[in-house]
């Protein structure tokens, strides 16, 4: 839960049973912040891993783009540039669609893309039945697979936006409880701790 | 009649040179490789000014895009063709038609497509190719139901009596539009090669075989894409053009073909064919598409070879046609900068 406004120049009653309550307090906002600590540190490591594979599909993506492009370029060559108008108006329902899970990671949750390929309608799978056929297959299966990096992509940035303000939030809190929280109720209680002494020193001296 | 060598000049002997003309205008392997040098799309654009092509993208805006060199080649060659058709008289319009009866069929198939998904007709007439376009393909669009379709289409357009033959009313919405469109064409083919052997002569003999072997190509093709996907092979059959180098035993190994080496042994029985298969390897650079392509071209390059002949205007329609595809390789291969694939055209002389 979110630590207590301490406000250092609020005095407490300077009794054992105050001192025992904001021991309690500081013990809390000990083990909350190791917690804390812990989650910022497992979300950074993720983040770092999923930085390093975006790298990796974005390069691959470049290739990947360019292999297809090219691969266009062989169909139209076999079958004619007037092959796309074709395939134009023969397009009725989606052939790949994207599914949404959820992953938690360290209590954030975090979308994850799925491809869900559609069953090929057969018109779909004669184009170029009489010229072209297997430029057309060949480039089919080029853009298909731009298309699975193209999602798992977008997965990756999702989750990295996701995680970074996740990681803010959370390291937020950890240095709020660091620097401040735990501060204060150490100075409570050294304070506290100061004034039982000088009651038992008045104690001692009236005895 | 056409083939006769003392009476075809008296009606057609000025087209014949036209043709010629227009066939010397063609790339050369120095014209070829000047554009294979070229870096960006600009550079191919002036070289091609050097050529027949001339000044034909003077009026686009850079950056040129390929699909503009392929649009603007294309209207050249269509110019080129109704400048000979518009001049021409019996029976060589008669074949002019014939030739333009392929786009028409492609053009077909697209409107009705487009109509029964409800799209723009005015898009629709934009994308047909130019070749094939006629008066009544207009009215397709109009229509609303498939019934009222096949009406019009039976009626109003010069591919009737292929349809009649084959598509029936019913067939057009459940059938598979590629399935009708090769219907459709096998139909076509059928009836170009009894004209051409029923003009003789030496039209006969080059149309002939350049028929027979746009026969055996589409059934090799149609065979080899079928593989694998819903298409039966009793369906594949009704596809297969009844004639050719390979009809009828080849044709019968090939319905009964069950993968690629299938193919193969199935055009052992062909020369040529046998070549072709052998050029082919399994994963070599070259596709069977690419090794098709050189056969066509140099059988075209043959039909110039003889006079006297209507060949000489189909085989230039084709070998333009093989240009442009060219062309947009090689430009589009500049500017992918995938310089090494840039030697996969086909030279034509």
């Amino acid at each position: 839960g979110r630590s207590e406004p301490q406000m250092s120049s609020q005095k407490p009653a300077a009794t054992r049973m105050a001192l025992g309550i904001v021991r309690q307090r500081l013990k809390g906002a000990t083990k909350g912040h190791s917690l804390l600590k812990k989650k910022s540190d497992a979300l950074t490591m993720r983040l770092r891993a999923i930085l390093g594979k975006i790298i990796e599909q974005k390069e691959f993506m470049g290739t990947k783009f360019r292999e297809s492009s090219f691969s266009l370029a062989e169909v139209y060559w076999a079958a004619g540039e007037d092959i796309k108008y074709t395939v134009l108006e023969t397009a009725s329902s989606a052939q790949v669609k994207v599914g949404m899970n959820v992953d938690n990671v360290a209590g954030v949750q975090l979308p994850v893309f799925e491809v869900k390929k559609q069953h090929q309608s057969t018109t779909s799978e004669l184009t170029g039945l009489g010229k072209g056929g297997q430029q057309i297959a060949n480039c089919r299966e080029s853009f298909a697979k731009v298309l699975d990096t193209l999602i798992a992509l977008a997965s990756l940035q999702t989750s990295f936006v996701t995680l970074d303000a996740a990681i803010k939030v959370t390291n937020r809190r950890v240095n709020a409880l660091e620097y401040v929280v735990k501060p204060n109720l150490e100075s409570t209680v050294q304070y506290i701790l100061n004034e039982l002494d000088e009651l038992e020193r008045e104690e001692f001296f009236r005895l | 009649m056409a083939g006769d060598m003392m009476t075809f000049n008296i009606k057609d002997g000025f087209m014949e040179a036209v043709c010629r003309g227009f066939r010397s205008g063609l790339l050369n392997t120095t014209d070829y490789s000047n554009i294979c040098q070229c870096d960006c799309l600009d550079d191919v654009k002036q070289q091609l000014a050097c050529t027949d092509y001339g000044d034909f993208l003077s009026n686009e805006h850079p950056p040129i895009a390929t699909t503009t060199i392929a649009e603007k080649s294309t209207d050249k060659l269509v110019q080129e063709f109704n400048w000979v058709r518009s001049q021409s008289t019996a029976p060589l319009t008669k074949f002019l038609d014939y030739i333009r009866y392929s786009y028409m069929i492609d053009n077909v198939i697209l409107v009705i497509t487009g109509t029964m998904h409800d799209r723009d007709p005015h898009e629709l007439l934009e994308k047909c190719h130019p070749l094939g376009l006629f008066d009544s393909l207009a009215s397709l669009c109009a229509a609303t139901k498939t019934s009222e379709l096949f009406q019009l289409v039976l009626v109003d357009t010069p591919l009737a009596p292929y349809f009649s033959e084959a598509v029936t009313d019913a067939d057009l919405d459940e059938l598979n539009i590629e399935i009708i469109r090769n219907t459709l064409y096998k139909a076509y083919l059928e009836d170009f090669y009894k004209f051409c052997t029923a003009m003789g002569g030496a039209t006969a003999e080059v149309m002939g075989d350049i028929l027979k072997f746009e026969a055996d190509r589409r059934a090799i093709n149609i065979t080899i894409n079928s593989f694998g996907t819903d298409l039966t092979k009793d369906d594949r059959a009704k596809l297969l053009p009844s004639f050719g180098f390979l009809y009828p035993e080849g044709l019968t190994r090939l319905e009964q073909a069950e993968d690629f080496q299938g193919v193969r042994d199935a055009c052992e029985c062909y020369g040529p064919y046998r070549n072709i298969f052998a050029d082919v390897g399994y994963s070599s650079e070259k596709s069977l598409e690419d090794a098709f392509f050189e056969f066509e071209v140099a059988q075209n390059r043959l039909a110039f070879e003889q006079q006297f002949h209507y060949g000489v205007f189909y085989a230039f329609v084709k070998l333009k046609e093989q240009e442009i595809r060219n062309i947009v390789w090689i430009a589009e291969c500049i500017q992918q900068d995938q310089k090494s694939r840039i030697n996969q055209y086909i030279p034509i002389f």
